[in-house]
């Protein structure tokens, strides 16, 4: 019997040979690829569930966070590096829907990677110009009269949504209310608490 | 002149597949080669921009474009970008890319050597 | 270097082509919004894709266009929004 065994992605060893030769052309470290992917683990929406929190919890500190929402993310000791934040809130009257178009750019600092289905042709071609149907079939019910606003991070920019505190959560804690808070209510294709 | 990235509002009633696939390995890997290159703290500098890596995907054929993954683009992107600069050379990476597909195939044969073996003790 | 526009300002997104690098999506092209904020000033993504690391600095804005706007067949409420960041040199006053 003949051994049989995968055969190999060819970018899998793509990426192995690329990298072994800019490693040996002193251009990148071992260490340093290492360090950037331990990094980016440490990534998850728990960050952004922590400052989705503290907005619900402390109005001075949302006031800011709308204002200028790198600096304030940083307040709460979160490092956000070359991070551009604009953080749009949800209201009775307002859900927001974050949506790169032209490729897929994404608050990895706050939310670590995006998923798959944000980057698709699918969401980035539908996101802008049929949102509600999109939010449909995220299963998000949006009250008659809510508008609709959604973002397209072309440029510079990226954004963070801060979804409306659900109800029946005024007697948690704040820590309890971050937990309510997941990745895609702050993408604004899901409510918190759902 | 491509412009198929730029995809908003095309005409598609598609479902969005919500699907999610952990990152292989490989792929966190190119997601770290990505962001260390372009980092512009760096001594000396960036390799590249982030622009002139989505430059190099949006350049890719449609056919490409649609159908690889998004890793595998970033890939073939920064392989683009930095043999531009002359900081890798294709036909080394060639080169290289069969050596590590042989030590590859040599690991897997090593570990299922002793598969035809065992199989003699099992009666059919 | 100060903004050509103010929040608040209405502006059209220039209607010409492009080739290369460009940041500024085809369905806002030659469409009229109104300036949300000044995001501040970047470096031009078209040169920087260039390899110009030297790319001119120009404000960016955020740009509110309605749904009606945008799409002819828009089925949602006339306040339904699309928010934008555009470039200063691919904006046009729109007064």
């Amino acid at each position: 019997m003949s051994a049989t065994h995968d055969a190999p992605r060819n970018f899998e060893m793509l990426e192995r040979a690329f990298r072994e030769l800019l490693i040996e052309a002193g251009v990148v470290t071992d260490a340093e690829i290492d360090a950037r992917v331990e990094y980016m683990h440490a990534r998850t929406p728990a960050l952004g569930a922590k400052v989705v929190a503290r907005a619900w919890f402390d109005p001075a500190f949302k006031a800011r966070l709308l204002a200028d929402g790198s600096a304030a993310v940083r307040e709460l000791g979160i490092e956000v590096g070359a991070l551009k934040l604009v953080v749009v809130e949800n209201t009775p009257e307002v859900h927001n829907l974050i949506v790169c178009t032209l490729c897929s750019c994404y608050p990895r600092m706050l939310l670590g990677m995006a998923p798959d289905w944000y980057k698709s042709i699918a969401y980035r071609s539908r996101a802008v110009r049929e949102p509600r149907a999109v939010l449909e079939e995220f299963g998000v019910r949006l009250d008659p009269g809510t508008t609709v606003r959604v973002h397209d991070s072309t440029a510079d920019m990226r954004y963070l949504v801060l979804p409306e505190r659900p109800r029946g959560s005024e007697g948690l804690t704040e820590a309890e209310c971050a937990a309510l808070v997941g990745r895609d209510a702050m993408i604004g294709t899901a409510l918190a608490g759902a | 002149m491509s412009n198929h990235h730029d995809v908003g509002g095309a005409p598609s009633s598609e479902p969005i597949d919500r699907s999610e696939h952990p990152l292989l390995p490989w792929e966190v890997r190119v997601d770290a080669l990505m962001w260390t290159l372009t980092d512009a703290t760096r001594p000396g500098g960036p390799q590249m921009t982030v622009d002139e890596l989505r430059y190099g995907i949006e350049s890719l054929p449609e056919a490409d474009y649609r159908g690889l993954g998004y890793f595998e683009k970033w890939l073939l992107s920064m392989i683009a970008v930095m043999s531009r600069k002359g900081a890798v050379d294709r036909a080394a990476l060639d080169e290289r890319v069969a050596a590590v597909t042989r030590s590859y195939h040599a690991e897997h044969a090593r570990e299922h050597a002793g598969d035809g073996d065992r199989a003699h003790e099992h009666p059919a | 270097m100060n903004p050509r526009f103010a929040p608040g300002q209405a502006v059209v997104v220039a209607a010409r082509e492009s080739a290369g690098h460009v940041r500024t999506p085809r369905y806002v092209r030659g469409k009229r919004g109104v300036v949300e904020r000044v995001c501040g000033v970047f470096r031009n993504p078209e040169e920087l894709a260039a390899g110009n690391r030297d790319a001119t600095r120009q404000p960016l804005y955020r740009v509110r266009f309605a749904q009606r706007e945008l799409w002819p067949a828009y089925a949602g409420p006339t306040g339904d929004t699309v928010d934008v960041e555009l470039y200063e040199h691919w904006l046009e006053d729109g007064r």
